[in-house]
């Protein structure tokens, strides 16, 4: 008894410790946003900021716009810490649907919140137009060690810190380890193994497929270019960028998947439909390669497939490259129209910097962007029910370690993701020659980008 | 022709038996069994339950508001419709024409278009955010205010207006007791229209709230309905089947609306009334 409680004690004190050094490193870099922000203030007094410590002990309403169910509870955890600020968490609905209104808000100066949650994709879009703020002046410089390198490579765009990396997707293969089993196969490392398992699987039963692509699905894409090596998008200036969907990475990843879809070893299939939760239920698909905030899903929506499922990392071009990407995640920006920006601010920072925070967001389901938590053991041990008892958060980690740099959206993604079904999303559900498409996805891309005002080099 | 009539009430009924068969079942069944048939086990009742419990009964909240956007948006719109559409048809004014014209071509521009610049326009004046958003544009119905003026030029006579005034009748009076009788087959078409219209309508309320407490079914469930394509967070979360038995109990209403309507939905009231 006295002895498991003794050994006990040193490892409750350490992590103590481990809080209240982090806890430390936090007061400090608030502190560095006080100064940072007090100093801009000197210098640009139209700025009118206060600094994040005022702030958080002047009385405040804020509102934050997520579709995250469950954040409700990160955030009473927040207004415990800081009673003087109030977080009205208002769900005005998930990515484009809430964009528009964010937009719209913006555009009348007054209906929108003081922090939004944007994804990757679309966050260029707002810092480029201004819509979101610099959080340089409150301090977010001295947060970036905390982070991952590919999520800060997210938010630092344009020349400035444009919000906080809230949740990351790195990209994961989950897959059906009865089915693998059943035909003898281990999960495939690359690409090669990955077509040649395509076959033997449609082979065993015509009606079954390695997988799904879906054809709605641009983001979905974008990360296997991504992951292929591929940079189609690339800001060159304020208002100059480039689009190439010929490039290397998406020459690689085209002429794979055309010519899977074109022997139909693959499943076209629209993602998250009712038909396709069926078949991934069913059995009929032997894995899913999707962002590390899958397993919520999996788990809730297929509960009955408990056990079978593993994770692994994702197949690589050359054996052993070990090179990852990307597949959704989002941010926490402070909105330009808000009127409380260093609380905002301060807010933002805390909700994903800080231990708390992080460790918090996750246990709702949330893939931690940010390097303390992917790091900590406990972390890192978790096994997963649903897995069999793998301990996944070592692949997710892993996979988050390994993405790509260098990987950039345009700002205007969201209008760019909102017309791929028309050219690459019709290939993908016909079978028919991808590259051509990507092609056509450009030619389109590019011309709005001109009709937007921008100088669009095609690669 | 009775292959093509039958194909037609598949195509009309297929989908509504679908959700019917589908609200009653859990994730799990919905996922595994044939969607026209039950699945193992009957949750409709623990997925009612589920609808109208979760966050804070929020769907009943949702409910309420399509009721009252419906109730005084379209019952609005109609009789706006018929003010105006019977004002149009029987009486002579300078400028009627022009109004005429400008109702027409109001029927061209669709709302989705005027969804943003409506939304700066009550930004302006501190209506956003608030019922008022949503139901101040539903009042106005250009297609039914043509429907009540072709529909009042032939259901009613001129000459039983004639009629009424030498009796001594006021205009107002004339309306309310006669007229608005004749037209009432007219007006519970439009009503019916503008109930659709306003119980289905999605982009405008979807730009002009952004707090989920006034929302419309239509934004509460299509929230619920993205929710569920990406990261699920919180284990306990179905949404799933949700969605489903919130959009079955959605359109009931609306259901039970063109029931009891429909008796109204004659022609022909005034038929023999006066000699032509």
């Amino acid at each position: 008894m006295e002895t498991s409680r003794r050994s006990l004690r040193p490892t409750a004190r350490t992590a103590t410790r481990t809080a209240l050094a982090l806890s430390a490193a936090l007061a400090l870099s608030l502190t560095a946003a006080c100064s940072s922000s007090s100093g801009s203030k000197a210098a640009n007094p139209a700025g009118g900021q206060t600094s994040a410590a005022d702030a958080l002990s002047t009385p405040t309403t804020l509102t934050f716009w997520t579709w995250v169910p469950s954040i409700q509870t990160t955030v009473d955890a927040f207004e415990k810490k800081y009673p003087n600020i109030k977080v009205n968490v208002v769900n005005a609905g998930q990515s484009a649907a809430e964009y528009t209104k964010l937009q719209t808000a913006i555009k009348a100066g007054s209906g929108g919140p003081d922090v939004a949650q944007i994804e990757y994709f679309a966050l260029p879009q707002f810092a480029l137009s201004k819509q979101v703020v610099d959080l340089t002046a409150y301090g977010a410089a001295s947060l970036k060690s905390g982070y991952t390198a590919s999520a800060w490579n997210q938010v630092a765009l344009q020349g400035g810190i444009y919000g906080y990396p809230q949740d990351t997707g790195p990209l994961t293969m989950f897959y059906r380890t009865d089915i693998f089993k059943k035909l003898g196969l281990t999960p495939p490392t690359t690409w090669d193994e990955f077509a040649t398992d395509a076959a033997k699987i449609h082979a065993a039963d015509p009606t079954h497929y390695i997988t799904s692509i879906d054809p709605g699905d641009a983001g979905g894409v974008d990360s296997l270019i991504w992951q292929a090596g591929g940079k189609p998008y690339q800001t060159t200036g304020s208002t100059s960028v480039t689009v190439n969907l010929k490039d290397t990475g998406s020459a690689k990843f085209a002429a794979l998947w055309t010519s899977l879809l074109s022997k139909k070893l693959v499943d076209p299939t629209p993602g998250w439909t009712t038909d396709w939760w069926k078949s991934m239920g069913s059995g009929k698909y032997a894995m899913w390669i999707a962002g590390a905030w899958a397993p919520g899903s999996l788990e809730t929506t297929i509960a009955a497939t408990k056990g079978e499922w593993a994770a692994a990392p994702v197949p690589q071009w050359t054996a052993g490259a070990g090179a990852s990407a990307e597949n959704g995640g989002s941010s926490d920006a402070v909105v330009s129209t808000s009127t409380h920006k260093a609380a905002a601010a301060a807010f933002a920072a805390w909700l994903n910097s800080s231990t708390d925070g992080a460790a918090s967001l996750n246990s709702i389901g949330l893939f931690p962007a940010t390097t303390a938590l992917l790091d900590s053991p406990t972390f890192l041990d978790q096994t997963f029910p649903f897995f069999n008892g793998q301990k996944a958060n070592q692949v997710f980690a892993d996979s988050s370690k390994a993405v790509t740099a260098g990987w950039q959206y345009l700002p205007y993604q969201v209008y760019a993701n909102s017309i791929f079904k028309d050219s690459v999303g019709q290939a993908i559900a016909n079978g028919s020659d991808l590259t051509g498409a990507l092609g056509t996805w450009q030619s389109a891309i590019s011309q709005y980008g001109t009709q937007q005002g921008f100088t669009v080099a095609n690669g | 022709m009775t292959v093509a009539m039958a194909l037609m009430l598949a195509y009309t009924l297929l989908p509504l038996l679908w959700l019917v068969m589908s609200s009653t079942k859990n994730s799990d069944s919905l996922f595994s069994s044939f969607g026209l048939w039950f699945g193992h086990g009957f949750s409709f009742f623990h997925n009612v339950h589920e609808v109208l419990t979760y966050d804070n009964g929020i769907y009943v909240r949702w409910l309420g508001n399509t009721v009252l956007y419906a109730v005084v948006g379209a019952g609005g719109a109609a009789a706006l419709a018929a003010l105006g559409g019977y004002g149009l048809a029987k009486y002579e004014f300078r400028g009627k024409r022009a109004v005429f014209g400008a109702v027409i071509g109001a029927i061209t521009v669709p709302t989705t278009a005027l969804a943003v610049p409506t939304y700066l326009l009550y930004s302006k004046i501190g209506i956003v955010n608030t019922p008022w958003a949503v139901i101040i544009p539903a009042l106005a119905s250009p297609f039914g205010l043509y429907l009540m003026r072709v529909y009042a030029m032939e259901a009613v006579p001129d000459s039983l207006l004639e009629a009424a005034r030498i009796d001594g009748a006021s205009e107002l009076r004339t309306f309310f007791t006669i007229s608005l009788r004749l037209l009432a087959p007219g007006f519970v078409t439009v009503l019916l229209f503008t109930l659709v219209a306003t119980w289905n309508n999605y982009f405008l309320p979807l730009i002009v709230l952004n707090n989920p407490q006034w929302f419309p079914l239509t934004v509460g469930l299509s929230q619920w309905n993205t929710q569920t394509m990406g990261p699920q967070t919180g284990a306990t979360l179905d949404l799933y089947p949700m969605v489903i038995t919130g959009s079955l109990l959605a359109i009931i209403p609306l259901v039970v609306a063109f029931l009891l309507l429909q008796r109204y939905w004659q022609s022909g009231l005034a038929a023999g009334s006066v000699k032509q």
